[in-house]
């Protein structure tokens, strides 16, 4: 295992929000989930599941004419989001990367990291304090 | 035809061993009495041999609790703990103010990027910035919709590069300039007028010219000696009147500044209480 000096990036919170079409495949991901990060040494803020979002369409059925006969088709995603607060960099990329390698087939994720970092020196205090007397340049004709 | 693998498995075998990595679902493999699929009329579902719906679905039999386990004893010397010192949100918000949100995308399809990904979105609190008054006046009119006065925070979030590092590096440039360009006092902003102040201040304003002539003339029909503004400004009712009148102005129209509103002028003009 290599260290590096340069300092390590916080995470005050990892949303991971999980979509696919089938509930069950979703339930199983996120006992996978769960379990990865209670052994990683994780907290997890909370899981909750927004309700399902239903997309429908209506086609016509035959290729030529027949405009009273109609298909219906309908794409539902089911959602499961999960909160984890309190990471380093390192162990962030370790979870994600575990997490996104066994992500199954048809299943999308979508990871919102929110990053606290100090104040940069530029902004500690206001530069025009500082600067050195700048005489006024002639301008050139 | 060799019987399955599933009858010489024993009870306690090696589970990881079996599955290692997300395969396909092998029917001779899994030795478990799986029946998956729509049921004939006064039938049962169909069984696991030859069943297309169970190879169909993506299944979990790689990752289970022991092999989770496993895995993740593997993968524990990789992470680094958190700080114990920062605990709550309130001392990450006092050692660290800024905070900086990005979004990353995984999906299977024809691509594995996605536009959305460069979206960065960075959130100071003002009170953590070192600004003094005019500073932050200024800062929150150059700044417009991205301040919220309820929770003190600036929103920045920026879009207009093409990669992240540099949507990053734009935020904090438009902080730095914003911080910088709010502590410079233009020649033009000395013609600020009072339609542009963001509070109502009592001193210089219409409201104390008129109290102030109003107490002048009574005092002379009452042939007092002549009391000077200063003595007038100081007195008690002249300060009730002005606290009411800036707390009418800057708060709204409570039930509780109107009747102190009440209380004040009834009091400035010496009108008795009603019996």
């Amino acid at each position: 295992v290599s260290l590096s000096d340069e300092p390590e990036t916080l995470y005050k919170r990892l949303s991971l929000l999980v979509k696919g079409h089938d509930k069950t495949v979703l339930d199983s991901y996120e006992y996978f989930a769960v379990l990865a990060a209670k052994e990683l040494g994780i907290s997890i803020e909370k899981v909750h599941r927004p309700p399902k979002k239903i997309e429908r369409f209506t086609l016509l059925k035959s290729v030529h004419i027949y405009k009273k006969h109609r298909v219906q088709y309908e794409m539902r995603t089911h959602y499961i989001c999960l909160e984890l607060k309190h990471l380093t960099g390192s162990t962030a990329a370790v979870y994600l990367e575990y997490v996104q390698r066994n992500l199954p087939e048809g299943v999308a994720m979508e990871v919102k990291k929110t990053k606290i970092e100090t104040i940069p020196e530029h902004i500690q205090k206001p530069v025009w304090d500082t600067l050195p007397q700048v005489e006024e340049t002639q301008v050139k004709s | 035809h060799a019987p399955p693998r599933t009858e010489r498995m024993a009870v306690d075998q090696d589970w990881s061993s079996v599955y290692p990595t997300a395969a396909a679902f092998k029917p001779a493999s899994v030795p478990l009495p799986i029946r998956m699929g729509y049921p004939v009329k006064r039938g049962v579902p169909p069984p696991k041999e030859g069943n297309l719906e169970l190879i169909k679905i993506p299944n979990f039999l790689h990752l289970t609790p022991p092999a989770i386990k496993k895995h993740c004893a593997a993968l524990k010397d990789f992470c680094t703990e958190w700080p114990s010192a920062l605990d709550s949100d309130e001392k990450c918000e006092q050692h660290f103010p800024i905070e900086i949100e990005t979004v990353d995308y995984v999906s299977a399809g024809t691509s594995i990027r996605n536009p959305k990904a460069r979206v960065v979105t960075l959130r100071v609190k003002l009170s953590n910035l070192n600004l003094d008054d005019h500073a932050k006046k200024k800062l929150i009119k150059l700044v417009g919709e991205r301040y919220c006065k309820d929770t003190d925070i600036l929103t920045i979030t920026t879009d207009r590069c093409p990669l992240r590092r540099q949507n990053y590096d734009y935020a904090i440039h438009l902080l730095t300039v914003l911080y910088h360009e709010s502590w410079k006092t233009e020649m033009w902003e000395s013609e600020k007028t009072e339609e542009d102040m963001e509070e109502y201040i009592w001193e210089n304003s219409c409201s104390q010219k008129n109290a102030l002539d109003t107490l002048i003339r009574i005092k002379a029909s009452e042939n007092v000696s002549n009391v000077t503004k200063e003595e007038l400004l100081a007195s008690e009712v002249v300060k009730n009147y002005r606290n009411s009148v800036v707390a009418l102005k800057n708060e709204g129209e409570t039930e509780n500044n109107m009747s102190q509103y009440k209380d004040s002028v009834k009091k400035l003009l010496n009108i008795p209480a009603l019996p």
